[in-house]
């Protein structure tokens, strides 16, 4: 349990700098609320979907961006500061060290989600009712475990290569579009609309969605399901690979090059 | 102090050029932002919206890749202790830093091909362009006029060592209030002011004027305005902010 929170708040502490925590509004406060109000902006100006549609899909992006890069640059941001080699000479169990280090990345991704609604739904007069909150809750939790997971794989490219942030940005990106964030899925194409169902965010956001428009908590129970599974498969594949990962890194002495 | 900018022109482009992270983030973020737009817009039913469109998101990417890209740039001199000998060559610290900052903007025209490219070959977009003269030299102004607003906020970039992290939070802002993918008239009246000193405004209404055919001179004409504003402003702020972190000496830190 020590290891599990100080390799998680060490971590944290390390990916903001925070010897100040002024990183912490520009890119999760200031960022997530104004790509909320771009996307509605954009689909006011098209006439396509409400506020409510754009402000939900980027409240869930905004989650994805905080555990995605959260979690990539919590290993990958190991190598850039050259600490790399001590972390993989520890004797600590990796499955502690890895999951400590996710959970404080799904409840920054929650939070700056729920800091980005909160602004949007103020900003563009949306309104949602107190008794929705639990189902939201629950949904926006199950997409940060999900975008954990995803984020996960990705830091595990960093005991490899050195631009984790690279596939991070791309994936974040693509979320975008390919969980129908800022797009009705029904007007991508079909190769697309097959990958979305796999991909992080849009079983959570089509859940947020029903919730909004007035589904129950059970009648979302299975949306919520088919999300918290795919994080668990990622979750899953992204410990995988950071053991595959650092053993082929040990064997080519990977973790000192930068 | 033109061997200078132009040596540094020269050398950033080489650093993208090399740098996965900024060829990729050049074509995916084009191709996602107009494929947005593109499946809102509407394919079928209006075409030079799309062509618009994909003007707008090849601006977007220009400020995007100027804030930054730039602001990654000089928080990587800070990390591998260069940006001190940058502040300390003896020539204007203007000379080394606007290179960036233009360069930064000239590459974002590979974002405008590729977002040309992406339209034409799976929209179908209609890629004409009426006076090709007018669009070269609107193309020229919006990115020396973008390069020279970012070179502002590359002053403050020079004092903070999260330049990354505000280079990243001014992207969508100033992408809302100039209108690049949107017209103002959907936004508060008091944001129409903004949009007037903001160069991605004149550099897309100039590009957008030269591709339809209206008159691009006017808004030629106000990048050149506005990038002289931005340069006697920026020079200003640059001696303020060095002076500033050499009293802090804040430099090294990474």
């Amino acid at each position: 349990m020590r290891v599990f929170f100080s390799c998680g708040v060490t971590s944290c502490r390390a990916l903001f700098g925070w010897v100040n925590p002024y990183v912490f509004v520009p890119i999760l406060v200031v960022y997530p609320i104004a790509q909320i109000l771009f996307f509605a902006y954009l689909g006011r100006s098209a006439g396509v979907e409400s506020d409510a549609f754009f402000l939900i899909g980027n409240t869930f992006c905004a989650a994805s961006v905080a555990a995605m890069f959260g979690m990539g640059q919590a290993i990958g941001g190991e190598r850039r500061f050259q600490t790399l080699p001590l972390l993989m000479a520890s004797p600590v169990n990796r499955l502690v060290m890895y999951t400590g280090r996710a959970l404080p990345t799904v409840l920054i991704g929650f939070l700056v989600a729920a800091i980005a609604f909160v602004c949007g739904a103020a900003i563009l007069d949306v309104h949602v009712g107190r008794n929705e909150a639990l189902a939201l809750v629950l949904a926006l939790l199950a997409s940060c475990f999900t975008c954990a997971g995803l984020g996960l794989c990705i830091g595990s490219l960093g005991l490899r290569g050195r631009s984790v942030g690279l596939f991070a940005d791309v994936m974040a990106g693509g979320l975008l579009i390919v969980s129908g964030a800022n797009v009705p899925l029904e007007r991508l194409p079909d190769a697309v609309q097959s990958l979305s169902s796999i991909v992080p965010l849009t079983h959570g956001i089509e859940a947020a969605r029903s919730v909004a428009a007035g589904a129950g908590l059970s009648q979302i129970g299975g949306l919520l399901g088919k999300e918290a599974g795919i994080g668990a498969i990622y979750m899953t594949v992204g410990l995988v690979l950071v053991v595959l990962f650092e053993r082929e890194g040990r064997r080519t002495g990977a973790f000192d090059r930068f | 102090m033109i061997r200078v900018f132009v040596t540094g022109v020269r050398l950033q482009l080489l650093q993208l050029m090399r740098s996965g992270f900024d060829i990729s983030a050049m074509l995916i973020w084009p191709i996602i932002l107009a494929s947005i737009a593109f499946y809102l817009l509407d394919a079928k039913e209006s075409p030079h919206l799309l062509f618009a469109a994909a003007l707008g998101t090849a601006v977007m990417m220009m400020w995007a890749q100027v804030i930054v890209g730039a602001g990654g740039a000089l928080d990587n001199q800070r990390v591998f202790g260069t940006l001190e000998l940058l502040v300390a060559a003896p020539v204007p610290l203007v000379s080394t830093i606007a290179p960036i900052m233009i360069a930064s903007g000239a590459f974002g025209i590979y974002g405008l091909v590729v977002t040309i490219v992406w339209g034409r070959l799976l929209f179908g977009i209609p890629v004409t362009i009426d006076d090709p003269f007018a669009f070269v030299v609107a193309l020229l102004a919006c990115v020396i006029a973008i390069g020279l607003l970012g070179l502002i906020a590359a002053s403050t970039f020079i004092l903070y060592r999260a330049a990354f992290a505000l280079g990243v939070s001014l992207q969508y802002p100033v992408w809302i209030v100039t209108g690049l993918l949107f017209p103002l008239s959907l936004l508060p009246a008091w944001v129409g002011p903004i949009s007037w000193v903001l160069a991605p405004t004149w550099g897309f209404r100039a590009i957008k004027e030269s591709a339809f055919g209206g008159s691009a001179w006017p808004s030629i004409g106000m990048c050149v305005v506005v990038s002289l504003a931005y340069l006697a402003v920026s020079l200003v702020c640059l001696a303020y902010f060095e002076r500033l972190a050499r009293d802090r000496a804040s430099f090294r830190l990474a």
